[in-house]
């Protein structure tokens, strides 16, 4: 115990930092994908078949493939096959490569929350915009998009405090978020070695986060109880 | 931009990868990678290709004495010092990239890190993989037991029977295989030195170099210490294959050696009675 | 009295069922014409091929001697302008379809809101368009006498409440034609007179409307014209008294003798 508390000050820094890299990658990740899987579910509802086969071809290659494989492909897939290392070796290429794993990856995911939520809004919706003079637009926005938002705020949530956690995925890119800070210790930095606290230590982290969004998510869901 | 449309690229070739035959698909990439680089060391060379970007890119792992921080954050070491030096004759930048270990072929393969110079252990493997350097350090896998059960086990021999953490893909596994003992593969020398701390393994296989540096008094392994060495073997860098660094170092390994040097880097790091004549 | 309403030769199939038969009737301004027959008779079809949510295969629609849709003209079946020719129709539905997040007042609001936005000069004058509007609304509401309700969510009103400010919000648009589905039919019995009442202060106003109904004395005493449908054809047409009381046609007398069982 008085070890730990000895060691403090130089690991909790550390893993300040790494956890930083941890919450950059999971904004990034909400703000790219939540919008970009939008646009995959109209893609995979589309009337276009090409498109909409095509659309569904990839959300089945994404979410029939681990996270982990393909950060491994989009990381490292460049400079071996097209002999082209496009993301850079440092941590600024590293966390990219890994912003463009997750987004897609959690887009997809997102596009058949989405996908579900909108056929759930009865049919008769859309026809009183319709007999009410309204675009399609018009209806989309103005009618059935909250009424799909309070469908998807409790899948969508989960998926969330799933992602808090899936950003640790990101080390197999040797991205340097908290749980690689926290191994650091074991095999020995900053003086400290073998030090095995630091790693159980970000467990923390993670559960201070995820009761924080807990907490935000659920006063979302509350806000959208006014209406059934 | 580029960025973009490499990324399409990719993720067709994901698609493609994936949808198509498996183990097929793979062989035809890896054979790809293998022309790619075949390439590059015929048309133009790697020591062109680092010196035209100005920057040499060094995958390591955090590995006291090899390469570790110091207080400021920079990165030091008897490899990060060589390293640095090796850097200035070839007129370019170092930069230090911290890598996961497992994917130190991809690393150096995929071109985001130039040379693995880090400690790492010549096994038939890792040459298999790379062009390396000659050897430039001695070191030896030793066993790793709790202090009070050290007298037990000061002999091969007695080593039967134990239940063992190595580093999956290490030169401890291939000792510990190699003598047909119980083991079990962990991520890191550091998780083996942790399975043997919480007891869930009884022995570990790392190298002496680390283990001079993370057990026995004063570290945070007090508790454990190691007996028998297994084998000794030596450290090298890694290029990729057919690389014309791998000629341009032992060339400045020969110099600083020549110089004096290299033993004043090993003497500041204490490795030198493991330094190996460079000539 | 003019005629408002000209419906010429509608034929309707989905897949291999034929559900309209040469449908053809007229309906005169402020008049009002119940729609009866037993269910799958095409009563409903034919409503939502009078608001283009369903596309008929044959056929002419024309208002006040406007052709709105024929089906020998592609001109009339351009995308663009079925938006336009849709406000000429209400329709209230039998299962209300109130946008559950707005209140009473903004349901009735909402459309004419997005229509007027459209307007050039709803830049220059948009706090007092917006004023009429809400006056406009709150006007209707009082009418269907919703006036305590109109702050609440539609999950907050009972059946009949809901039904009435689905008739306010159709009413807002100042459609020619109002056309209700089935509107008492998802009502507890016991609130089916509260909107029967508000649609028959309608009929007293003279507007025009067609009503799909199974509420036979309701069709008889509010409409100055009855149409019985069997199996996609109009069967008999005429005066209500007429035909309730001596009907020509012996599918008539079935259907209605049915009802009088019941």
């Amino acid at each position: 115990m008085e070890l730990i508390l000895e060691q403090m000050p130089i690991v909790l820094p550390a893993l300040n930092a790494g956890f930083i890299q941890t919450l950059k990658l999971f904004l990034v990740t909400l703000v790219g994908a939540l919008p970009l899987g939008l646009v995959i579910a109209f893609g995979a509802m589309s009337r276009f078949k090409p498109l909409s086969l095509l659309t569904k071809l990839v959300i089945w290659i994404v979410r029939g493939t681990p996270l982990m494989i393909q950060l491994l492909i989009i990381y490292y897939f460049p400079g071996l096959v097209l002999d082209n290392p496009i993301w850079g070796s440092g941590e600024k290429g590293r966390f990219l490569a890994a912003s463009v794993a997750f987004v897609f990856n959690y887009a997809c995911y997102f596009a058949e929350i989405y996908r579900g939520g909108i056929q759930s809004v009865p049919i008769g919706q859309e026809e009183a915009g319709l007999v009410l003079g309204m675009t399609k637009t018009q209806i989309f926005f103005r009618v059935k998009l909250l009424q799909m938002i309070k469908r998807i705020v409790p899948p969508v949530s989960n998926e969330i405090i799933t992602l808090v956690k899936d950003t640790s995925l990101s080390r197999i890119i040797a991205l340097q978020e908290v749980i690689w800070a926290g191994q650091a210790f074991m095999k020995g930095t900053q003086g400290i070695s073998g030090a095995i606290w630091p790693l159980f230590f970000t467990a923390v982290y993670y559960l201070i986060f995820s009761g924080v969004l807990t907490v935000l998510l659920g006063k979302l869901e509350q806000k959208l109880e006014y209406f059934r | 931009m580029k960025k973009l449309l490499a990324l399409l690229l990719t993720g067709c070739m994901m698609a493609a990868t994936l949808v198509g035959c498996g183990a097929k698909t793979e062989a035809v990439a890896d054979a790809d990678a293998e022309v790619a680089v075949e390439e590059t060391a015929e048309v133009a060379s790697d020591l062109a290709y680092v010196q035209e970007k100005g920057v040499l890119v060094v995958g390591i792992t955090d590995f006291a004495p090899m390469d570790y921080k110091d207080e400021a954050g920079e990165w030091i070491g008897f490899d990060a010092d060589m390293a640095k030096g090796f850097a200035e004759k070839l007129g370019v930048e170092v930069e230090f990239v911290e890598i996961d270990w497992d994917n130190k072929i991809l690393e150096l393969d995929g071109k985001t890190v130039d040379c693995i110079w880090n400690g790492m252990t010549l096994t038939d493997e890792v040459k298999a993989a790379m062009d390396c350097s000659n050897a430039y350090c001695n070191n030896a896998q030793v066993v790793i037991v709790p202090a009070e059960k050290a007298a037990d086990y000061q002999t091969v021999e007695s080593l039967e029977g134990l239940a063992f953490a190595v580093e999956a893909g290490s030169a401890g596994e291939a000792e510990v295989t190699a003598l047909g003992l119980n083991c079990t593969p962990v991520k890191a020398q550091s998780d083996a030195l942790m399975e043997v701390a919480a007891g869930t393994s009884d022995a570990a296989v790392i190298d002496s170099l680390m283990a001079a540096a993370m057990v026995g008094e004063g570290t945070g392994y007090a508790d454990l210490t190691y007996t028998v060495g297994l084998n000794s073997e030596e450290y090298g860098v890694g290029f990729r294959k057919g690389s014309d660094l791998v000629a341009e170092l032992n060339a400045y390994f020969v110099e600083s050696y020549a110089a004096g040097t290299m033993q004043t880097c090993a003497e500041t790091y204490g490795v030198v009675a493991a330094l190996v004549e460079q000539k | 009295m003019s005629v408002l309403l000209e419906v010429e030769h509608i034929e309707k199939s989905f897949e291999e069922t034929k559900v309209l038969k040469d449908v053809s009737f007229s309906l005169n301004e402020g008049e009002v014409v119940s729609i009866i027959g037993s269910s799958g008779s095409g009563k409903t079809t034919l409503l939502r091929c009078l608001n283009f949510l369903e596309t008929p295969d044959e056929g002419v629609i024309k208002v006040a001697n406007e052709v709105l849709l024929d089906m020998k003209n592609p001109a009339t079946l351009k995308e663009s302008e079925i938006r336009k020719k849709r406000l000429r129709f209400g329709l209230v539905f039998q299962s209300f379809n109130l946008f559950p997040q707005y209140t009473a007042l903004e349901n009735v609001m909402l459309a004419k809101e997005l229509l007027a936005k459209e307007q050039p000069e709803y830049k220059l004058r948009k706090k007092e368009i917006q004023e009429e509007i809400k006056a406009l609304s709150v006007k209707l509401l009082q009418q269907m006498g919703l006036s305590e309700r109109m702050n609440n969510y539609p999950h907050q009103l009972s059946g009949g409440q809901c039904q009435r400010v689905a008739i306010a919000r159709a009413l807002a648009l100042r459609p020619d034609i109002l056309c209700f589905d089935e509107p008492t039919s998802a009502l507890d019995p016991e609130l089916t007179g509260e909107v029967l009442r508000v649609i028959k202060e309608l009929a007293d106003q003279n507007t025009t409307m067609i009503i799909v109904t199974h509420e036979m004395a309701f069709a008889r005493d509010v409409a100055n014209k009855v149409i019985f449908m069997d199996d996609g054809v109009i069967v008999e047409q005429g005066d209500p008294k007429e035909v309730f009381e001596n009907p020509k046609e012996e599918r008539t007398k079935q259907f209605l003798a049915r009802y009088k069982q019941g």
